[in-house]
């Protein structure tokens, strides 16, 4: 009860207070602007941590996270163009309320469930983390290193393009990570003698290449979004506790689904608007008026996004390894901040943790009042040209870069990742693999190694220990799923082939 | 930068034997049998195994289609910019250009070269671009040198706080 108590006092101080705040408006218009993800505003927001108290860097994340997922909404819904990767899954949807006179109440829609999600999300998170913490604490070396693998594994199931591509994807950023002097022999690895990555990649230049930089490319090469008609608003909130409750069922079922793929490491909010869109749709009693400006949908997906957030933070404050590309970076602020993750930080640190729930709470609950004022603001906000945001994104890219270790190194770093995420997302190779790969490297290696030296060399015991083997399974079923899948079609397809000469 | 797979495919092979190459060079641990190399040498054949995979089609089935959303009848599509493929590349080498010079010329100077350049290029007016290149750097510089105490080059402009 007094670790409770401290966590409210902990959130209680100004500084916490005022940086949940401003995080909250930079996170609500970042979001809403096409293009910004969420990931890239946590991304550029790092430097600014380094001068925060621990609980308000954590907060700052948080919050303007949060509000980066649920404001991506805004321009789906007026412009047909998701903010937000996590927002694309109905932006249809809600572009055709807009079309029909209700963009009102498609915003709303946005706006309540993304709280809500957000705030079951939370509970999620109070409910699971020290529940596993206790099982955690069991795990040696082998468990970690399957579940590392797992979490990479995860990130290439879940990415909506080839799966090889995504394991492609996915060891390149292990290659990445084996950069640098942080290995089992502590001799250069792969630094070609440059001095510059004798201390290995960072992760933040990469984040920032692969998320801000190569956005600002893509802008570069892609022409101006039109602009936003003026338009006045009527209530935003009018009508939605008679949604609530008309469409409990499919809310729960966004909450829950957005929950599990937010616990899956690696998967996040993006992911679970896409599928649980996909499963309204699906079970709906009326998937026909799916696409003509049918609310349900949007609050199972907005739900979905918004619960995803709060639970990926559970393997990432478990076990460091992140549940999302956002909480990649988060994981980089608690190690900085002296809260490294692991099954301790729920004994030692019991009230940090309580601190982080509160934060999560306040910043969904916050979301609603200032949701309400970005909404009225955002025809404004919206037809600010390209051409004045973009520049000022590339120098924020440098100096972000540059800020981590006033090293000039590191801009050049985020040229290099800028350019890579760039070409790898033209050819279909997913980047969130790639950001995992690098954040996970150290990780699975060290792991890896360990496990070796303790076995002798024998690969027996990775599968001996009851709950590795369980583990590793998993990871070896997800691992050769895409062969069998190209092995199944392609039996399929084969009969069909004679087909054509005889038409 | 549209490439093929096979394009793509054969690049990771080619990636993924230099990486074992690398890996087999690395120093071994003394009365040790797990070194170093282990682990990029795993991730060197992943890398071909997987190069060669795509090179051949393998998962290509799996590939969402582009996220856009196709335009309404009647809707104008707005046609991409001149040498569209080529401007992205524009971003990184301002990048490049800022690390070179801004130790000599300042922040001051290269963030205002870098912002006109950007706004220009993404066709914003003169006026528009001047602007942003005289308030954008002061106002970065505010935020970065005053408050979060980073240590920016002041080159051949400092600003008199």
């Amino acid at each position: 009860m007094s670790d409770l108590i401290d966590g409210f006092i902990m959130v209680g101080q100004m500084d916490v207070l005022v940086a949940i705040l401003l995080s909250a408006i930079y996170g609500l218009v970042v979001g809403s602007l096409p293009g910004l993800s969420a990931t890239m505003a946590t991304a550029l927001l790092v430097p600014v941590t380094f001068y925060l108290s621990p609980i308000a860097a954590v907060a700052t994340i948080i919050s303007a996270s949060a509000m980066a997922i649920f404001s991506g909404d805004i321009p789906g819904c007026l412009l047909r163009i998701p903010g937000t990767p996590a927002s694309a899954a109905y932006t249809d949807e809600a572009y055709a309320m807009t079309r029909k006179g209700q963009a009102e109440m498609a915003l709303g829609i946005g706006l309540w469930f993304s709280a809500i999600g957000g705030i079951v999300g939370t509970l999620s998170l109070m409910v699971m983390a020290p529940a596993l913490a206790e099982v955690a604490l069991n795990f040696s070396s082998f468990e970690y290193f399957w579940l590392a693998v797992l979490g990479l594994m995860c990130a290439t199931l879940v990415a909506r393009s080839s799966p090889v591509k995504a394991i492609a994807s996915m060891l390149l950023g292990l290659l990445f990570s084996c950069i640098g002097m942080e290995n089992p022999a502590g001799a250069p690895r792969f630094t070609f003698g440059m001095t510059d990555l004798l201390g290995g990649i960072e992760p933040l230049p990469a984040l920032v290449g692969v998320f801000a930089l190569s956005e600002v490319m893509r802008a570069l090469a892609t022409a101006e979004p039109p602009p936003l008609p003026r338009r006045k608003f009527g209530s935003i909130l009018a009508g939605q506790w008679s949604l609530t409750r008309r469409f409990q069922w499919p809310m729960w079922r966004g909450n829950v689904v957005g929950i599990i793929i937010g616990v899956l490491p690696g998967a996040g909010a993006d992911m679970a608007a896409w599928v649980s869109y996909a499963l309204s749709k699906r079970f709906s009693k009326t998937p026909e008026k799916f696409g003509t400006g049918h609310p349900e949908g949007l609050v199972e997906a907005g739900a979905s996004n918004n619960a995803s957030l709060a639970s990926g933070w559970v393997p990432a404050l478990l076990f460091g390894i992140p549940g999302d590309t956002i909480t990649a970076i988060a994981i980089g602020v608690l190690y900085m901040k002296g809260l490294n993750p692991g099954p301790t930080l729920f004994t030692e640190r019991a009230s940090s943790m309580y601190a982080l729930y509160i934060i999560f709470i306040l910043a969904n609950i916050i979301m609603i009042p200032l949701g309400i004022l970005m909404i009225r603001l955002a025809t404004r906000v919206l037809r600010a040209p390209r051409a004045s945001i973009m520049p000022v994104i590339l120098m924020l890219c440098a100096m972000g870069a540059f800020a981590t270790g006033n090293n000039l190194f590191a801009i050049l770093l985020v040229g290099f990742f800028g350019v890579l995420g760039y070409i790898m997302e033209r050819n279909g190779y997913p980047v969130a693999a790639l950001v995992l790969g690098i954040v996970m490297g150290s990780m699975v290696e060290q792991s890896f190694v360990t496990s070796l030296i303790k076995s002798d060399n024998s690969l027996l015991p990775f599968f001996e220990r009851p709950i590795s083997a369980v583990l590793a399974t998993i990871t070896l079923a997800a691992l050769l799923w895409p062969v069998a899948a190209w092995l199944i079609r392609r039996r399929r397809r084969a009969p069909r082939r004679p087909a054509p000469q005889g038409g | 930068m549209q490439l093929s797979d096979k394009v793509t495919g054969a690049l990771l092979i080619a990636l993924g034997g230099v990486t074992a190459y690398g890996a087999s060079l690395q120093p071994g641990v003394p009365g040790q049998d797990v070194g170093p190399s282990v682990f990029p040498a795993v991730i060197g054949l992943g890398l071909m195994g997987c190069g060669a995979m795509i090179a051949f089609g393998v998962g290509h089935s799996f590939e969402a289609p582009d996220d856009t959303i196709p335009a309404e009848p009647g809707e104008t599509v707005p046609r991409p910019p001149r040498f569209a493929e080529w401007r992205a590349f524009l971003a990184p080498l301002l990048l490049v250009l800022y690390v070179l010079v801004s130790e000599t010329l300042g922040f001051l100077i290269t963030a205002a070269i870098c912002i006109l350049v950007m706004t220009r290029a993404l066709g914003g007016s003169w006026r528009l671009a001047v602007a942003l290149a005289l308030l954008g750097p002061v106002g970065l510089h505010l935020a970065f040198y005053e408050l979060l105490r980073v240590p920016l080059p002041d080159g051949l402009l400092a600003l008199p706080w």
